[in-house]
């Protein structure tokens, strides 16, 4: 379960200040799937990354699988990023410079899953997405809908109790968007992943369990 | 993590190989001066057997044709008339390349039953005072050894534990040039200074008034008087009725000889230095230039649940890796040369020198990955993923 309270965020610089989100209050429940909606630079993925930790608020509490956040050093918040959380960007942000099956081990190596471990469980996420395939492929040699199935696989072979998307079918035609997210959908019914998707794409919005709107750091719906 | 940095090393072979040329180079480069530099002051901290503080040479001029007796009754004026001066402590004679003078005649040959090669040089009696050489056994030159047998000669230790090694030498007989009688061993004696290697040495005893010694030492006191050297050279030029001669510092002419050595071992090392300073500056702009170029990559680790610790130690690594792999090549080559004995080196100065170089670009290094890997660590990953 995730818990936002009063979560403000603002954005200084030296003569302006930007209130990017404004006292957002938001439970999502273990196994939702929740998608988060609004025009660009209302907020979505401030929210997204308050929820991913890889930022903070300026205000306000979060709670994530029962644990209250951000009371942890940067170390454990580092670790605890790694357990439970995976990651879904709409630009992919694969290294290409490693091939695809190294690209998805990333997450276990930082958990320190020794090399044999990290292969094998790689390997099960890559055929999960349909890239059995591909795993000694690099991501130049992809196309965009293999690329965000890589990114999926890497979200979730560390096994997470939540995925954060952002925007994941932003960059793919409607045709791969739609693999895309019955993937996510299936992972989210099959598996119970808590899943939270900022889309601007209405119809995938549909296909979640519920939907939220923000407009200028408000949430509107 | 090592596996996963090596894996990216080599899939960025291509970007990387300029990195590992310019390390493998600087390596070599270093290698190379610090190998030279090593040997110098290796050699350079080997004592000279004899002192030149106060130790001044007149090489005068002999005709071939003068008459023995003249020679032999100029030597005696001079050794009484110079010896008569208070400010001076010893006067020898003896041959023109006996110190410093950067020749020498050597002998070598298998007339022994083995093979010898020797520096040959002449002395007459005084010569060890003058020169303070340090005797180890056996006798120096004495009066009685004007009508031996056979010539005595004297031999450095060099040549003792070289050639005559297991043999008994002192009262021997042996042929080097003619037949002669080894009367005593020195401890050393490098006639060519300080920056070269000690050779075997062996010193044949001349009479003073012998016209195969026409050079003519002179030790001044320490507290010698400045104007000594006037006083000599008008009793020299007095009694040799010659005024073509000059009294040269044997000290001064030391220094002289070892600056030509190390103004360029100092000129190469400050090459070197700038060298290092290039590549600290050219590592220092590809990590920063692969930092920014690296932003949403070390957003996208970061984000994935990678520390502080492992963003630097990923950067530092990477090049730590590359470094490593460019020395280890170069050790490659650098050990050659002990193994084919390309150079008359010692074969630790090449260790010394490898371990140096090694070293040098090492910590050179870790110095500039330090800062650049821990501003990388520093990156926000909400920030850099959003640049990207």
């Amino acid at each position: 379960m995730i818990k936002l309270q009063n979560i403000n965020k603002v954005y200084r610089t030296k003569t302006v200040e930007t209130l990017a989100l404004n006292n957002i209050n938001l439970t999502i429940p273990a196994g939702e799937f929740l998608s988060i909606m609004g025009p660009s630079g209302c907020g979505k993925s401030t929210l997204l990354n308050i929820m991913g930790l890889i930022d903070e608020p300026s205000e306000g509490s979060i709670e994530i699988a029962g644990q209250t956040l951000p009371d942890y050093n940067a170390k454990s918040i580092a670790k605890f990023r790694n357990e439970k959380l995976g990651f879904i960007f709409q630009s992919f942000h694969l290294i290409n410079d490693l091939s695809i099956i190294d690209n998805v081990e990333l997450p276990l190596l930082y958990r320190r899953v020794g090399s044999k471990e990290r292969k094998a469980l790689a390997e099960e996420a890559l055929i999960k997405v349909g890239l059995k395939n591909r795993m000694q492929h690099f991501p130049g040699q992809l196309s965009g809908g293999q690329k965000q199935r890589v990114a999926i696989a890497r979200a979730i072979v560390g096994q997470p109790d939540i995925i954060l998307a952002d925007e994941p079918t932003g960059n793919l035609d409607s045709s791969m968007g739609n693999e895309i997210m019955d993937i996510l959908l299936r992972l989210n019914q099959e598996q119970g992943t808590t899943i939270v998707m900022v889309t601007h794409d209405e119809s995938m919005a549909r296909k979640t369990n519920r939907l939220i709107r923000l407009f200028d750091g408000n949430q509107v719906q | 993590m090592v596996k996963h940095i090596f894996t990216l090393i080599w899939n960025k072979k291509k970007s990387n190989f300029l990195l590992f040329l310019e390390i493998l180079l600087s390596f070599l480069i270093l290698f190379a001066v610090f190998a030279l530099v090593i040997d110098y002051l290796r050699v350079y901290q080997e004592p000279l057997g004899f002192n030149t503080e106060n130790l001044w040479i007149a090489h005068l001029d002999f005709d071939d044709r003068t008459d023995t007796l003249v020679v032999e009754e100029t030597k005696a004026n001079l050794y009484r008339e110079l010896l008569s001066n208070p400010d001076i402590e010893s006067v020898s004679f003896a041959d023109r390349k006996s110190l410093l003078s950067g020749s020498s005649s050597s002998w070598g040959s298998d007339e022994n039953g083995f093979f010898l090669q020797t520096l040959l040089y002449s002395s007459d009696i005084g010569f060890k005072k003058t020169a303070e050489l340090n005797l180890v056994a056996g006798r120096w030159f004495n009066e009685s050894d004007k009508t031996a047998k056979y010539t005595p000669i004297i031999i450095n230790r060099k040549l003792a534990e070289g050639a005559f090694k297991g043999r008994e030498v002192i009262d021997s007989i042996f042929t080097i040039r003619k037949e002669v009688k080894i009367v005593g061993i020195v401890d050393h004696y490098n006639a060519f200074g300080e920056f070269e290697d000690e050779d075997s040495v062996a010193l044949f005893y001349e009479p003073k008034e012998s016209i195969s010694t026409p050079s003519l030492y002179i030790r001044t006191k320490a507290n010698a008087n400045a104007s000594w050297e006037e006083k000599a050279n008008q009793t020299i030029a007095q009694i040799t009725k010659d005024k073509g001669f000059v009294i040269n510092n044997l000290d001064r002419q030391r220094k002289e000889d070892n600056k030509a050595v190390w103004i360029p071992m100092i000129a190469m090392l400050c090459i070197c230095t700038f060298l290092v300073i290039n590549v600290a500056l050219g590592l220092f702009g590809i990590l920063w230039y692969n930092i920014n170029q690296r932003k949403a990559e070390i957003g996208l680790r970061r984000t994935l649940g990678a520390s502080r610790t492992d963003i630097s130690a990923q950067f530092i690594g990477e090049v730590l890796m590359v470094v490593g792999f460019a020395i280890f090549v170069g050790i490659g080559f650098a050990i050659q040369f002990p193994l084919m004995k390309i150079f008359d080196f010692e074969n630790i100065n090449y260790y010394y020198a490898i371990l140096g170089a090694a070293s040098v670009i090492l910590v050179v290094v870790l110095i500039c990955a330090y800062y650049p890997s821990r501003q990388a660590a520093l990156i926000r990953p909400a920030l850099a993923l959003h640049e990207d």
